[in-house]
């Protein structure tokens, strides 16, 4: 990578601010997995198409694969990584894993990361509004239904 | 590939004056980005104007960096051009329609971009600046040189805002599409309408299909048949068949058969204008 190109980046990643020294053209996902060691983001299709790589960025999920690291400056970027907290994995991870909503598990924390966003935006979504809001992301073992009611199953635990 | 991330809209005409046809302008980026491209790649998404929804005096105008996520949940665009709405929200998935902007959508002129129809159908019209300064209106349709490629030329020219007139008292406008699935996945045919009412009968219209040209195409031989009519359904079987007769088609692995796709350019077209008159008659405005 030619350093010429290369300039300082300074977001805020999972709550923390960060500043890096990258190429702004390079993708958000290349910038978080080698840069930044968060493996949790997953490089699927590279194309937009499989969701795997959904990371949250100023509380909308985006395909990081298709974001240009340029356009992150100065703005809000979350990561599957930053769900589990205090050695807690998040109530929705925990409604995935109890109604058996991971099966290869790759697509999972893409899945999660758009139930996140959803949830975030629509607490009591309906059934509809859950299978929109993972419609951009494939799951390769076909295990939606599961994942549809891990999702409902949280936002239910979130009225209480 | 170098990215610049513009803070104005001067420092975006400089760079392209600077690459001297080696720096382009790019948006949200969903289609560009994943292009090898030897270009300098100026990305206008972050300028405040481009992202604004307005309406001011007569014309709704958004700016080219609008995403679709966001013309789709706008109250004005609900309200006033429902077609963009429906338009957006089909687009790709919700993370492609949370980066991909309506002035990407336009000028990576694919020929049946569904936000691209529904602008054509409402009769939206584009501002452009070129790197001298010069700032011309032009409507959405004759932006459209072949298939994939646009009249604007984004190594010196660059989309502002999108602008047309609201839909008012008596007037309606709805997009319909058919594809294989229901996200990520490219049109078969896409329609949209436009339509204005005076004493129940069509005084003015607009409808439109794609992929039937490499831009998208006004039916003008069936608004014709429509205008001075009342919307029934009389003239909703007349405008499936003529809708049907009027255009010319090709057949696409990607897509469908031709056959299929004249039907389907029949049946979407007259489905978005009887959607587009009960919406002028003021029927299913909320909540639907």
């Amino acid at each position: 990578m030619n350093n010429l190109k290369k300039q300082v980046l300074i977001f805020q990643l999972n709550g923390e601010p960060v500043e890096i020294f990258a190429d702004p053209a390079e993708s958000l996902l290349t910038v978080l997995r080698e840069k930044l060691g968060l493996y949790g983001t997953k490089a699927g299709c590279g194309k937009g198409e499989c969701g795997a790589c959904t990371v949250l960025l100023d509380d909308r999920a985006v395909n990081s694969c298709l974001v240009p690291a340029g356009k992150v400056q100065g703005r809000k970027v979350e990561t599957i990584e930053n769900l589990s907290q205090g050695g807690k994995v998040h109530m929705i991870q925990e409604e995935f894993v109890e109604k058996g909503a991971v099966q290869c598990g790759f697509c999972s924390p893409g899945m999660v990361m758009s139930a996140y966003a959803l949830l975030k935006e629509n607490p009591q979504p309906n059934p509809e509004q859950v299978k929109v809001a993972i419609s951009g992301n494939l799951c390769r073992c076909s295990g939606y239904k599961q994942i549809e009611e891990a999702i409902l199953s949280a936002a239910e635990r979130l009225k209480n | 590939m170098s990215y610049l991330i513009a803070s104005s809209l001067d420092e975006v005409l400089t760079s392209l004056r600077d690459g001297s046809g080696k720096a382009r302008v790019v948006a949200g980026g969903t289609d560009l980005y994943l292009q090898d491209l030897p270009y300098g790649l100026v990305d206008l998404s972050c300028l405040k104007g481009t992202t604004v929804i307005e309406q001011e005096d007569d014309l709704i105008s958004l700016g080219s960096a609008v995403t679709h996520t966001a013309a789709a949940s706008s109250p004005l665009v609900l309200s006033r051009a429902r077609a963009l709405a429906e338009g957006c929200e089909v687009i790709g998935s919700p993370q492609i329609r949370n980066i991909g902007t309506i002035g990407g959508n336009v000028v990576n002129a694919a020929p049946a971009a569904d936000a691209a129809v529904a602008l054509v159908g409402l009769g939206a019209e584009a501002v452009i600046i070129d790197i001298e300064g010069n700032i011309r209106q032009e409507a959405v349709e004759n932006l459209y040189w072949e298939y994939n490629r646009s009249l604007i030329d984004s190594t010196r020219e660059v989309m502002i805002s999108l602008q047309f007139k609201p839909c008012m008292d008596g007037e309606g406008s709805a997009f319909t599409r058919f594809a294989a699935r229901r996200a990520l996945a490219l049109p078969m045919v896409n329609a949209a309408a436009r339509v204005k009412l005076e004493n129940g009968l069509v005084k003015e219209i607009r409808l439109v299909a794609a992929p039937v040209n490499p831009a998208p195409t006004r039916l003008v031989k069936t608004e014709e048949l429509v205008i001075g009519k009342p919307v029934n359904d009389q003239t909703i079987s007349m405008v499936e068949r003529s809708a049907a007769e009027e255009v010319e088609v090709r057949g696409s692995l990607l897509r469908c058969s031709a056959r299929y796709r004249l039907h389907l350019v029949g049946v979407l077209v007259s489905r978005a204008l009887k959607t587009a008159a009960e919406r002028a008659m003021g029927q299913g405005k909320a909540g639907e």
